[in-house]
């Protein structure tokens, strides 16, 4: 086979590909119960915070535990702007993700200086400040009481009210956004961001403005977490600080690892893990934690890659016939 | 003939250890210098002060006649400054040709947002870097190694891909840090090729090395010694100087 006749099958391979996912997704809550549809709204709504975390960790090293905040600021700017301002949604929507982004700027300037654990202190701070911030505006944020009354989302007319209304919401949004970030990272930005991770010497010599490019990415980052925040509150229609704490910018983080920070599709996986695993294993009984962490240790051990390395492997393995690639001979 | 780099009165020092001591020199545009002398002489240090990695205790750094000394890297970059170190410094896990993209870092002008929003612009400016990086790939003789990750190059094929990424930047100076180090004698013969051409087609080239015999190319040299100048002029002024046959030499 010449080489172009293999990338004409494998282009073929990938669309029809495509075609059988897009067809399982387009079908796949028609035979679901409501709350399984339910679990994957929450896994397309973390599939877009997470990506935020994965892409920062993945391409510029960076750990932030601060996701949760900014997920947070998305929810509380539409729920306040919506039944306190009476504000349109989208101009809502626009304006968390604005106000996280303005934050991200000015804490990134600072904080993005570090690196290592004391980034990740630094980030985890981030999140319990935004978390007692939360928790103390009450004339925003309604305090233990929270927000309710958050109005759905319609387009055209057609209101997503339920489960498998917002399915078909939330998806779409969450593709969109894992194209915009693979495409962020084949453009030459993406390339610049992977040089400075391998020598950020020979990379500013590039020219490449290391600390600046990086305060962008959180700031990207943080936009597409209230995005989700945002997506969060309108589903659920009621919130409050307990979805903003601690453990929600952990499991951001999990995500990211677990869906495998080089992948930018391996972020589904992640989310799914993530919203799935405890629902199910709750089921068992009062020892349900003790089982996620069993099953996440489990999967760090086997999938150092996480599910995104995973796959990428495999693929690899089976268009080569299973043989490992070979750099070219006589040198 | 114009200074492009002014190197003046430049000391440094590590805590105690005074590496340079008043290391006064030129560089003239077009031409191609030298800068040897024996291990520990502060050859690379001046070298990460010329480019910005270090602010020098005392001196100034004048580059393309403006005061660079508290210049950053990248500004230094953007006037034209670009330098290769001495462990190859590539990126391991992007391909040859990818490193010649981020090479090309300098030309582009789109941004995070660009590239997110996938603009067309944003495909346009990759598409000329490649096209300047695929010329490059054959100009260096990197045909084979075009989409194998750098860091699993030979030694001598890492030192090509940093001369290469260094000059699609299209830098006015190029400074080598022991460009020939590691390399075989045939690879020696070809680097020396590439640097005589770089010149004539206009680039100006600052070379540190060990090697005598890659030092044919300079137009003129510089002998540094425990952080001095000890020595200025031609190839074999430098051979007949007795100062730098002591120090150097060891003869
Ligand atoms: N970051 C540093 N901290 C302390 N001392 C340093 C540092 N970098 C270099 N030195 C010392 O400064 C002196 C000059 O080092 P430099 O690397 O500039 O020499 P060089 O001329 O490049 O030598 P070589 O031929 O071995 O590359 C050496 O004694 C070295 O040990
Ligand atoms: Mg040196």
């Amino acid at each position: 086979m010449t080489a172009l006749a293999r990338s004409a099958t494998a282009h073929l391979w990938t669309g029809m590909l495509m075609v059988a996912v897009l067809l399982v997704w387009v079908a796949l809550p028609w035979f679901l119960s409501r709350s399984a549809i339910d679990i994957l709204v929450f896994t397309g709504i973390y599939t877009i915070a997470g990506l935020g975390v994965s892409f920062l960790l993945g391409q510029c090293g960076i750990v932030s535990l601060a996701q949760s905040g900014f997920y947070g600021i998305g929810a509380y700017a539409t729920a306040y702007g919506t039944t306190v301002l009476g504000l349109p949604i989208p101009v809502c929507i626009v304006l968390g993700m604005l106000v996280s982004a303005v934050i991200a700027a000015a804490v990134g300037v600072p904080v993005l200086r570090l690196s290592g654990h004391f980034l990740a202190l630094a980030t985890l701070a981030l999140a319990i400040i935004a978390h007692v911030l939360f928790l103390e505006l009450e004339w925003i944020t309604g305090g233990t009481l929270g927000i309710g009354g958050i109005p759905r989302i319609s387009l055209f007319g057609f209101t997503f009210a339920t489960p498998f209304r917002f399915y078909y919401l939330v998806w779409p949004s969450a593709f969109a956004l894992l194209l915009a970030y693979s495409l962020l990272l084949r453009s030459r930005t993406g390339i610049a961001l992977r040089a400075m991770r391998d020598a950020p010497a020979a990379a500013a010599v590039a020219g490449i403005p290391i600390a600046s490019l990086k305060v962008r990415i959180f700031v990207l980052s943080a936009a597409v977490g209230a995005f989700a925040g945002s997506l969060f509150a309108h589903y659920v229609s009621f919130i409050s600080v307990d979805s903003f704490a601690i453990d929600r910018a952990i499991g951001f983080l999990l995500i990211a690892v677990l869906g495998g920070v080089r992948s930018i599709p391996g972020t589904i996986a992640g989310a799914l893990f993530v919203t799935a695993a405890p629902n199910y294993l709750s089921r068992l009984g009062d020892i349900h934690p003790l089982l996620f962490a069993l099953a996440l240790i489990v999967a760090v051990i086997f999938l150092p890659g996480g599910f995104g390395g995973f796959m990428a492997n495999l693929g690899a393995k089976l268009s080569s016939g299973g043989r490992r690639p070979s750099a070219p001979a006589g040198g | 003939m114009s200074a492009l780099l002014e190197v003046r009165e430049v000391s440094h020092r590590f805590g105690g250890l005074h590496v340079l001591k008043g290391v006064s020199f030129t560089v003239e545009a077009g031409s191609v210098t030298g800068l040897i002398g024996p291990n520990g002489a502060g050859k690379s240090t001046l070298f990460n002060i010329i480019s910005g990695f270090l602010t020098p205790s005392v001196g100034r750094i004048v580059l393309l006649g403006e005061d660079a000394t508290r210049l950053g890297i990248q500004h230094r970059s953007r006037m034209g400054l670009q330098r290769t170190f001495q462990t190859p410094q590539v990126f391991r896990d992007l391909t040859v040709r990818e490193n010649l993209v981020a090479g090309c870092h300098r030309h582009g002008r789109t941004g995070v947002l660009e590239a997110f929003l996938g603009l067309p612009q944003v495909r346009r400016e990759m598409r000329d870097a490649a096209i300047v990086a695929d010329a490059a790939i054959e100009r260096f003789d990197l045909g084979p190694y075009r989409d194998v990750p750098a860091g699993e190059l030979p030694a001598g094929r890492q030192r090509m891909v940093e001369l290469a990424r260094a000059v699609v930047a299209e830098p006015k100076l190029l400074c080598l840090d022991e460009p020939s180090s590691g390399l075989s004698t045939a690879e020696v013969q070809i680097l020396m090729q590439v640097l005589r051409r770089l010149n004539e087609e206009g680039m100006t080239i600052l070379l540190v090395s060990h090697d005598m015999e890659l030092m044919e190319i300079t137009s003129k040299m510089h002998a540094l010694c425990f952080g001095e100048i000890i020595a200025s002029g031609s190839l074999d002024a430098m051979r007949a100087s007795p100062r730098v046959r002591e120090a150097y030499l060891g003869t």
